[in-house]
């Protein structure tokens, strides 16, 4: 059928439709997200038609309400698109969504923006035990491969079988004997033994040990059986097992190279970073979450409030937080450091650091603190986003201070994010740093 | 049909279920198309379903849509494809193969009912006297592949031009029998040139004035704008015939190609094929729910075993949220019948010496009527032992040639006890009144009824007793009505016909509406002529807004003027502006569309909702413009959209101290 490429067709069309990564960072309601799945709204996939406004059609329903009782939501209606799917239903044009998991959501994203960062940094090896695959001549009982001992003792069998009534033939012919049967045989290699033969000689009738005059009679007139005729006729009987053909079977062994990350995210919740401050973080942090995500096997984040002190925070309330106090950014550093060690090694995890802020900071913190702490913290990737939508205040100049003193490190990022329009290249600037290295 | 080995095969074991209750149904009356039952898998079913049944249709993203949605409402609800069964003669019915037996047979005698509909409904007839519906599409689909893969032709642009007649695919005329393009074209041609002549002679000019001023290019333009007498409701026709296509590349509107004329034409006319369904869906929905629960419930079609999942399929089926077709009209099916027995018994009881229309209630005595009208216990319950005393009963009630292949032991009385019935003795059996659930209903008949019912009755046809009277009642009333119904009417109609307060009463249907003053919606009203008001506003015209062409040279400007047929429920303006884009593209040129909206201005909404009222909205004609970049929206003048408002119906059911 040609609806694989509608399906396919219907995609593309979904795909068109749906907004316009770049501008989704930038403008889009993020909110109806989940960490492993990005929806994207979609313009309107379905196709228009003149319609009643919905409210003003109101509806019918069955039951035995009150006249004046609320109904909920309009139940739907016939003609809504149902069981004959004779047209689909409305799934109301605003709640459409483009739905992608972190891995599409990547490589759009490297698409958009011309971004190629492969995972790199520890590749943990780690040794799992695979499929029963391997084999060994000893092991437990469980795991004998029996399956594997009857094909090799069949094997053995079909070699060494030999069809006697075609043998007993063979001895017939006129000044044979067990003796030069046994020549031919060998020559022919036929597995037959001499005493079988001698015995088998014995028992045939004088009179008909002259039966045929040559082999090449015998050949003519008696069919004769390859070894595995004889058991497809006659069926499998006495399979020799043997000892050396036993085999256990045993686990493969894995070596597995699992790329992990772990993304500390932190964000400056003091007095001066206000609503909008708030939604810039937000809106840079979130999509290089899901970047990640879909770059590493697996992902795991962490997320660090701080004033002038630093606590470790869940994700729905990372970006709602608000304190009052002063600010000091080593704090937050200190607590990353603390939280890498115990519980992330560099052994075996990829780091990455960003933190976010209004580059406010207390005297001398920056340059004495924080500057040391980053070089101090083994990671992929150090980021800072600035957030300044209201213009610079005068001594705000974390972002600065970082940026001159690490320059074009490929370890450190510095970025401004002040209006929406800037998140993207805060994102480029950011995830690019780490890919030029 | 595409060549289906392994799914033949998997049919076998269905071929005594499927020629069982072909002959159960004709049995009872039914004279459905000859039906193809294929099985499929699940996979294949949802295929099916995305292509409204058939195997072949053109490519369009739209079908994947219905796939992707049909998968995902499979996943998360568990959600079980029975049935589809295909317009067609013969019928092709597709069964899916996981099903249980019990739900293969329900699906069986529900598609043999819709077979019926399909073969006898007049809307049917519409489209074409013969159908081969299959083939149709299959050539269409076949059509548009071909356009689609011609190097000469932009794939997008083909994809584009569906999609934009596909947005009127509702806007076409089906009250009136489906006529393809060249049928329409000629007569049409002649008339309008010989109108222009005369026209022109009836303006006594010179002839140098004509030559100057009427000269061919202007006779070119007034052929193409094309002048008309009343509104078109087949919107699709109109454009075929004078709309262009739009070039965003010269920015000109062109003449069509021939591709897309055709295009438009196919899928003009798959419109119209599927139209018939689209205006009977209560009618048929109800139909086979109502001869399925016949034949597999109170015919034991499902043996005793089977009955609890059947009972299972048909309560998932029926009680799906919402208003649901099925419910509805198998409800409305039923009211038809038993109205129509009522009427039958009642009549009779009339025509009893002393029985007025007046005295009913108290002279009839109802327990001795119902007694009276109880179903023969020989054919009520068929006794397998005792054959010889349906003898009795050949040829009316018994078919006399069954019950001797019977007695020979040819036929299983014990499973099928329905063979030996007639039709008259089938209608007996299942006579509506004498069922539990209606015991009450003859007598809850008012005396409006029994008025106009006593207005027929003659004197000099009276009947000494009760006795005689019931014995005279036609059990087979009902049923001969049923077919009747569903010969001749439409959703609209039928719901118009049947539709009473005692129906809307005890099936407890209620309309609602959006409050503005509370921001929900809110039951409005149990009246029946509500909840008939607003039902038809769901069946009428596919429940979509009425628009026709009411001018193809607006303002002399050659712009399409569209006018909605405004019945106080206003369009949905935004979906009405993605759509007006659409049809530029098959205009070519500015179009137009006149309208009329409820406008409430936000002081009055404030007062109403200070008094918990409902605020006036104000009803404005407006017209919306779109030329091709952006939109305009301006005021009409009341005298200007006159003709589009309806002010004999009203949609609204609000009543008027509604939320105090």
């Amino acid at each position: 059928m040609g609806l694989r490429e509608d399906l396919e067709r219907y995609r593309e069309v979904g795909e068109a439709k749906r907004e316009d990564l770049a501008d989704f960072i930038q403008y889009g309601d993020l909110g109806q997200s989940l960490p492993d799945e990005i929806k994207v709204p979609i313009k309107i996939v379905d196709l228009p038609e003149f319609a009643y406004d919905q409210r003003d059609q109101g509806g019918v329903g069955q039951g035995d309400p009150d006249v004046g009782d609320p109904v909920g939501e309009p139940q739907p209606q016939p003609g809504d698109g149902d069981e004959d799917g004779d047209e689909p239903g409305e799934e109301g044009g605003e709640h459409d969504y483009y739905e992608m998991d972190p891995e599409e959501f990547a490589e759009e994203l490297d698409d958009e923006l011309g971004l190629d960062l492969e995972p790199k940094g520890k590749e943990v090896v780690e040794e799992k035990e695979g499929d029963f695959t391997d084999m060994t001549r000893t092991g437990p009982d469980s795991t004998l491969d029996f399956e594997r001992m009857f094909k090799e003792g069949l094997k053995r069998k079909l070699a060494m079988d030999f069809d006697p009534d075609f043998l007993k033939e063979v001895l017939k012919i006129d000044g044979w004997g067990p003796d030069r049967a046994f020549q031919w045989a060998r020559d022919n290699a036929i597995n037959v033994s001499k005493p079988w033969l001698e015995e088998t000689y014995d028992e045939i009738p004088d009179d008909e040990r002259t039966e045929w005059r040559s082999i090449e009679e015998v050949e003519e007139n008696v069919t004769r059986r390859s070894a595995a005729q004889k058991i497809r006729e006659d069926g499998v009987r006495n399979v020799p097992f043997r000892t050396e053909d036993e085999r256990y079977r045993y686990p493969e062994i894995v070596e597995e190279r699992e790329k992990n990350v772990v993304v500390v995210n932190i964000r400056d919740v003091s007095g001066s970073m206000r609503e909008k401050k708030r939604e810039l973080v937000e809106r840079t942090f979130t999509p290089l979450d899901w970047y990640l995500t879909g770059k590493y096997d697996n992902a795991e984040f962490v997320y660090i409030a701080h004033d002038a002190e630093a606590w470790e925070v869940e994700r729905e309330d990372f970006f709602g937080i608000r304190s009052g106090g002063g600010t000091k950014i080593s704090s937050a550093y200190e607590l990353t450091a603390h939280v890498l060690d115990e519980r992330y090694p560099w052994s075996d995890w990829n780091r990455y650091v960003f933190a976010a802020g209004d580059s406010e900071n207390s005297r001398n913190d920056t340059g004495e603190n924080v500057i040391p702490l980053m070089e101090e913290i083994p990671a992929n990737l150090h980021a800072y986003v600035e957030t300044q939508p209201d213009g610079k205040a005068i001594n705000a100049t974390h972002a600065e201070e970082v940026d001159d003193y690490f320059g074009d490190s490929s370890e450190v990022a510095v970025s401004y994010v002040n209006s929406p329009e800037d998140v993207t290249e805060a994102i480029y600037e950011i995830l690019s740093t780490e890919a030029e290295s | 049909m595409r060549e289906r080995p392994r799914t033949e095969k998997a049919a076998e074991p269905l071929q005594e279920p499927a020629d069982e209750a072909r002959e159960l149904a004709q049995k009872l009356g039914l004279a459905p198309y000859d039906v193809n039952y294929w099985v499929v898998d699940y996979d294949e079913m949802n295929e099916l379903i995305a292509y409204n049944g058939f195997q072949q249709r053109y490519p369009h993203w739209r079908w994947g849509m219905q796939y992707d949605r049909q998968q995902k409402q499979g996943q998360y609800t568990g959600g079980k494809a029975f049935e589809i069964v295909i317009n067609d003669d013969p019928s092709h019915a597709f069964l899916q193969e996981s099903n249980a037996i019990a739900d293969q047979k329900a699906v069986i005698t529900h598609v043999e009912a819709h077979a019926d509909f399909f073969a006898r409904n007049r809307w049917y007839r519409m489209f074409a006297d013969e159908l081969d519906a299959a083939a149709m599409l299959e050539r269409h689909a076949r059509r548009i592949e071909e356009y689609m893969a011609d190097p000469e032709i932009d794939r997008e642009a083909v994809e584009q031009w569906i999609d934009s007649v596909l947005c009127l695919e509702d806007n076409i005329d089906q009250h009136e029998p489906f006529k393809r393009q060249y049928e329409r074209e000629e007569g049409d041609e002649d008339i309008e040139e010989a109108e222009l002549a005369e026209k022109l002679d009836e303006m006594d000019l010179s002839d140098e004035v004509v030559q100057q001023v009427f000269d061919e290019e202007f006779l070119d333009e007034q052929e193409e704008a094309a002048d008309l007498d009343e509104p078109e409701m087949d919107v699709l026709a109109f454009l075929r015939d004078h709309g262009k296509a739009y070039d965003a590349e010269t920015e000109k509107a062109e003449e069509m190609t021939e591709w897309q004329k055709e295009i438009l034409e196919m899928l003009r006319a798959e419109s119209y094929y599927f139209a018939a369904q689209k205006l009977t869906k209560v009618m048929n929905e109800g139909w086979a729910a109502y001869w399925e629960s016949m034949m597999m419930g109170e015919e034991a079609f499902a043996g005793d075993d089977e009955f609890l999942q059947y009972a299972d399929h048909q309560a998932r089926v029926l009680n799906s949220p919402g208003l649901n077709p099925y419910q509805l009209g198998k409800e409305l099916w039923e009211y038809v019948e038993n109205t129509e027995n009522r009427r039958e018994v009642a009549r009779k009881l009339l025509r009893v010496e002393g029985v007025t229309w007046r005295n009913f209630h108290d002279t009839v005595d109802f327990e001795r009527v119902q007694d009276l009208l109880a179903v023969d216990h020989r054919i009520d319950a068929v006794d397998p032992e005792n054959l010889d005393d349906l003898e009795a009963l050949v040829p009316e009630k018994v078919d006399g040639e069954n019950l001797d292949r019977a007695k020979a032991g040819e036929i299983d009385v014990e499973r099928y006890p329905w063979k030996l019935l007639t039709y008259a003795g089938l209608a007996e059996r299942h006579f509506s009144l004498c069922k539990r659930q209606n015991r009450g209903f003859l007598r809850s008949i008012s005396q409006q009824d029994l008025e106009r019912y006593a207005r027929y009755v003659v004197d000099d046809a009276r009947y000494a007793t009760v006795e005689e009277a019931i014995a005279d009642v036609e059990y087979t009333t009902g049923w001969d009505k049923l077919r009747e119904v569903r010969e001749s009417h439409n959703d609209v109609t039928f719901l118009d016909s049947f539709l009473t307060q005692e129906f809307v009463t005890d099936n407890e249907y209620f309309t609602y509406e959006f409050s503005r003053t509370t921001g929900d919606y809110r039951v409005a009203s149990t009246d029946y002529e509500d909840v008939k008001k607003k039902l038809m506003l769901q069946f009428t015209n596919f429940g979509k807004p009425t628009i026709a062409v009411y001018d193809g040279n607006y303002n002399n400007r050659n712009e399409l003027l569209l006018g909605h047929h405004y019945n106080g429920v206003m369009l949905d303006l935004q979906q009405a502006k993605r759509t007006l884009e659409r049809v530029f593209d098959l205009w070519g040129r500015p179009v137009n569309l006149k309208t009329i909206v409820k406008e409430v201005d936000d002081r009055d909404a404030e007062i109403a909702r200070r008094r918990d009222r409902e605020p006036d909205p104000e009803e404005v004609g407006k017209l919306l413009r779109y030329d091709g970049e952006e939109f305009t929206m301006e005021d009409l003048d009341w005298t200007e959209v006159e003709d589009v408002a309806a002010d004999e119906v009203d949609y609204d059911t609000k009543p008027d101290d509604w939320l105090a």
